[in-house]
């Protein structure tokens, strides 16, 4: 990323992340901050703003700030817009093109269709069910004491799938545990759990109406194995845009741009 | 209705298939008669007529599949005043009933998967969300199904059917007839029956001009003199489950209803179920019961968990319970009496209208309280079915009652008809171990 | 209605039945959603109509009715259970979908409250048959309500109220028309367009009169979007609403716009009641043509202007869930967007709603 000014802010307030994005005069992407979502997420967001200013070197005013994601109304900023206005913008600028993003976040999943000019046409949101969600694979991991970035690379590497069929979180935790004590190996049972989370994940997304290309975003995307299990199931390419983890913050900066 | 689609048809239907079919079953039939065919500890053999029914049901799904191009095609509601498109000569398809086949063959969850990619919310019913993902091109494993040229949509099992069916009419662009059974939350009252004779007479005025030909009172009265006898026929094979063992479960009539609901009308159908109560008067007479050594006897309320039901028939099996009745089979046999093949249409309205499922809460109980006594049960399974509200609404002051007035082991149990995707082997088998435990067996 | 601050003031509910009964009236609390008014009305009897309430805790209903069905018939067991219609005199249950079947069921086979019930079935169909049989099934309510301790009204008494009732009507759909000019929020016009569900005709007329005097020549601000569903509760949709930049523009909710039954013909007022019944505008718990449904949506769209319409259904709502998918579709290919939200009948609009809702109008053209 470059150095230079910074002309605006996107903060993307999940439940699961705090992500903040500075944007330059050209709209490119100058630096970001990432931290895991505090319970007390005004003040963090106060610090991280704080934080933000000094990292720029002046006083960022709620003009040049916009504020997405489910904890948007706690934070300072000029405009507060939803996650799917915020994903569809960062998404299209990140790729140069429309289609449908997936976007699997920590507590929820979204998928959004995206016009060839960059308008949401279409969009559905899992906000009620963990299963589709991080949540899912973070609460395997847990059982399973796999770290989070470990548990795509063993699915991909799994020579071998157990079926999960637990449609929820919880039961699935007590079936990864019947599985285990069926001496089932684990790596066998995370490519199920991530196949599992897909099949959710797919379902979704059909339900939006899929207009290719897919792309994929979220917390989760840098899960290697979700992308090409996603790609499977859906039969067609997924596309990773850079940083995909920031799209919500970087389109959030991008409209604050535009509204200078 | 063309002469190629007419050849195609008798070629494969009358000549190939139906080689195919007769030849099949006497192949499943010697293998029956074989020794050591029968390796089931718990669960006495099944049926010989068991093959007879494989090939009605077969030869019904290809009769479906080259229908189009040989004669008018409807589809039908399960409970649906039928012998009128029969005596019209229309191949009636069930998409009920086809929705039961997926279930079975477990297709249905990719179909209701399929449906769901749609639009369809997983709220709706199982059995609707199974039509729609074939409709929408899902694969069935019934090969084909023909394209309906009349839908008949009777309102007597519940209301989502009217919805169901006007979705298929918008696909299809083909017309609908409406029979409304206004629901009897008690007696039947003389403008209830008006009104269905009324819609039954504007419908055959439809069908009769959608099929190209009229109906004959000769026609209609042999079908429906063939449907009251295979319904009489079919209430006499339920109250076999009056005997001590019974011959057969309700786990058995499950798969034996097929005929008397999507081939009502038919000569076969009364031929098989004459055949298949021989037997187990025959059965009766040897006290050759369905499970080897029956200790406790339940009935069933709603439809069956149509993809588990080989687990639950094996797992009460072990424990010696047998399944001796349900509600659900005995609507098609309970209003045998009621039907009057002298008087078609009029006395189509009266009987349609009185199906268990349109009928009051209280009367489900009493029906219930009737076949306890008749039966001698020990215990109920109530199915808490998800897709069938009509059904499973009233059963918990139902189960409340059964329990409580006529000391019933009774079980609540919420699964989902078609969607293997609300059931857990796990919940539902740990509840089941629990009411076996109450039950004593 | 409070000219001076220009809020509106309509008797709630409890008020009305006490009114009511002082005159020596009998109150039906009756159930969703189609039913004959006027002929309540004829026999003395204020119609009190029970769409919930919502903001229930309903495990008392829920021993009776299985958690899939209808939150507005868990919510109604569960009032009813807890003695909120113990000012009732009757209880009259219309049959719209299959939660409301197995409802009136259970109420007249196990729980049996003290006040007699009575079902009322309205055809599906709107021919020859179908008529015939409504008349009939009107005429047999009205035996049953004569039972229940009233006067037999006269053919012109009933002709009387059906009149009042339609004079009624005809102006909830001049409020609903005008709704862009009238100086108002959402949620204050739907207090007064739900006000229909108990106020005596002759008082809802006024109120209804009242509002459409203040009609100005600008039309209110906010994106137009038409509102369709079973019932708009919680109320703090038209805040969120509100809140996106947003206007309800057309109604096509079951309470209010679906409701709008036109003026009956026959000469026998009861051929007329049904006729009026018959002739209500296209609605999916009437199981009325998929294509009707589409039609009578673009058209709203139209007469209103609106820039896309709010499906607010009911968690396991049969009747609306079947219908949505081929009417989006239908939408979709004419250009008009969409989207769903469910309800459960929250206290609170929950916030999961609140977000699609701003991002459907953040994206509507």
């Amino acid at each position: 990323m470059s150095g230079g000014d910074v002309h605006a802010l996107g903060i993307d307030a999940g439940s699961t992340t705090l992500k903040l994005v500075a944007l330059d005069g050209q709209c490119s992407m100058l630096w970001h901050m990432l931290e895991p979502s505090q319970p007390r997420l005004e003040e963090q967001a106060k610090r991280m703003l704080q934080e933000a200013s000094a990292k720029a070197g002046r006083e960022l005013g709620e003009e040049s700030i916009v504020a997405t994601g489910y904890g948007r109304n706690l934070i300072p900023a000029g405009r507060r817009i939803t996650e799917i206005t915020c994903h569809a913008r960062g998404a299209f600028a990140a790729t140069g093109h429309g289609g449908t993003l997936v976007d699997i976040g920590g507590q929820d999943s979204k998928v959004i269709v995206i016009g060839q000019d960059g308008q949401v046409t279409n969009f559905v949101m899992n906000d009620k069910c963990a299963a589709g969600t991080g949540r899912f694979l973070e609460v395997a991991a847990t059982r399973l004491d796999i770290s989070l970035d470990e548990l795509g690379r063993v699915a991909l590497d799994s020579k071998g799938e157990v079926s999960i069929s637990s449609t929820c979180t919880v039961f699935a935790e007590s079936e990864i545990v019947s599985q285990l004590a069926r001496g089932q190996p684990i790596e066998h049972i995370v490519r199920g759990l991530v196949r599992s989370l897909i099949r959710r994940v797919a379902a979704l997304a059909k339900s939006a109406g899929i207009s290719a290309p897919l792309m994929l975003s979220g917390g989760v995307a840098k899960n290697p194995a979700v992308r090409e299990f996603l790609a499977q199931e859906l039969s067609q390419a997924v596309e990773l845009p850079n940083h995909p983890q920031l799209m919500g913050a970087y389109g959030a900066a991008l409209l604050a741009r535009a509204d200078k | 209705m063309n002469p190629l689609g007419s050849l195609k048809y008798h070629l494969n239907v009358n000549l190939l298939g139906r080689s195919f079919l007769r030849f099949d079953r006497m192949r499943l039939t010697r293998r029956m008669r074989r020794v050591g065919f029968w390796k089931n500890e718990y669960l006495s053999p099944p049926l010989m007529t068991s093959p007879w029914l494989k090939e009605l049901i077969a030869s019904h799904y290809l009769k479906g599949r080259y229908a189009n191009g040989h004669g008018p095609v409807a589809w039908v509601t399960s409970g649906g005043p039928v012998e009128f498109l029969v005596a019209l000569g229309y191949y009636v398809l069930y998409p009920e009933n086809h929705g039961a086949v997926c279930g079975i063959r477990r297709s249905a969850e990719d179909l209701c998967i399929m449906a769901e990619g749609h639009g369809y919310s997983r709220d709706i019913c199982s059995y609707a969300r199974t039509d729609f993902g074939a409709m929408l091109g899902g694969k069935t494993p019934v090969g084909r199904l023909p394209r309906p040229d009349l839908l008949l949509c009777c309102s007597n099992i519940c209301q989502t059917v009217l919805l169901w069916y006007r979705v298929l009419a918008h696909h299809f662009k083909v017309p609908l007839i409406l029979v409304e059974t206004p629901f009897l939350y008690r007696d039947a009252l003389p403008h209830q029956v008006d009104y269905v004779k009324r819609q039954l007479e504007a419908g055959v005025e439809v069908a009769e001009k959608v099929a190209g030909r009229s109906l004959t009172p000769s026609a209609l009265g042999l079908v429906a003199r063939r449907s009251k006898e295979a319904s009489l026929l079919w209430a006499e094979i339920m109250t076999c489950g009056k005997q001590c063992p019974t011959p057969i479960t309700a786990f058995d009539e499950f798969i034996h209803m097929a005929p008397i609901v999507e081939m009502r009308g038919e000569q076969f159908t009364v031929d098989y179920y004459r055949a298949m109560l021989a037997e187990l008067k025959g059965r009766i007479e040897h006290k050759l019961g369905a499970l080897k050594n029956e200790k406790k006897r339940i009935l069933w309320d709603n439809l069956p968990i149509w993809y588990r039901m080989r687990r639950l028939s094996q797992l009460l099996a072990e424990r010696g319970v047998a399944m001796v009745a349900s509600t659900y089979t005995n609507a098609w046999g309970e209003l045998a009496e009621m039907m009057d093949s002298s008087k078609p249409i009029e006395s189509a309205a009266r009987v349609y209208l009185h199906p268990i499922l349109n009928r009051g809460t209280g009367h489900k109980l009493e029906t219930i309280e009737n076949m306890a006594r008749e039966y001698q049960a020990d215990g109920i399974i109530l199915h808490s079915d998800r897709s069938c509200k009509p059904y499973s609404v009233g059963q918990m002051d139902q189960r409340e009652k059964l329990a409580k007035e006529m000391n019933l082991a009774a079980l609540l149990l919420e699964a989902d008809h078609n969607d293997p995707r609300v059931y857990s082997d796990e919940q539902a088998e740990n509840r089941l171990e629990a009411f076996l435990e109450v039950l004593g067996a | 209605m409070d000219m001076s601050t220009g809020k509106i003031t309509i008797p709630g509910r409890t008020e009305t039945i006490r009114a009511h009964k002082a005159r020596g009236g009998k109150v039906a609390a009756v159930f969703p959603i189609h039913y004959p008014r006027a002929l309540l009305r004829a026999c003395g009897i204020l119609p009190v109509e029970v769409w919930g309430p919502p903001g229930m805790d309903t495990s008392q209903g829920d021993a009776h009715l299985q958690s899939y069905t209808c939150p507005i018939v868990r919510a109604g067991l569960t009032f009813l259970l807890q003695g909120g219609l113990e000012q009732v005199d009757l209880i009259v249950v219309p049959h719209a979908c299959d939660s409301l079947q197995g409802f009136g069921s259970i109420l007249l086979d196990f729980i049996k409250p003290a006040q007699p019930i009575v079902p009322f079935y309205l055809p599906r169909d709107s021919g020859e048959p179908a008529r015939r049989f409504l008349v009939a099934e009107i005429s047999r309510v009205l035996d049953e309500l004569c039972e229940i301790d009233c006067k037999r009204p006269s053919s012109e008494e009933i002709a009387q109220a059906i009149e009042r009732e339609e004079r009624a009507d005809s102006l909830l759909a001049e409020l609903l028309a005008q709704a862009a000019q009238l100086p108002i929020s959402d949620r204050d016009l739907y207090r007064v367009v739900r006000s229909r569900e108990y106020l005596p005709s002759e008082e809802f007329k006024e109120a209804a009169k009242a509002l459409l005097e203040r009609k100005t020549e600008k039309a209110r601000s906010g994106i137009p979007v038409l509102l369709s569903g079973i019932v708009p509760e919680p109320a703090g949709l038209f805040d969120a609403i509100a809140a996106a930049g947003g206007r309800v523009a057309g109604d096509d909710l079951c309470c209010s716009g679906r409701r709008l039954y036109p003026k009956g013909k026959g000469d026998d007022p009861l051929v007329r009641m049904a006729d009026g019944l018959l002739s209500g505008p296209p609605d999916s718990t009437r199981g009325s043509v998929v294509d009707a449904r589409l039609d009578h949506l673009m058209d709203l769209v139209r007469r209103h202007q609106a820039r896309g319409i709010i499906f607010y259904s009911m968690k396991f709502c049969e009747p609306e869930l079947f219908y949505l998918p081929q009417l989006q579709q239908g939408l979709q290919a004419a250009g008009i967007r969409s989207v769903v939200i469910e309800s459960e009948l929250d206290q609170h609009f929950p916030d999961q709603a609140v977000t699609r809702i701003e991002a459907f109008l953040e994206n509507v053209k």
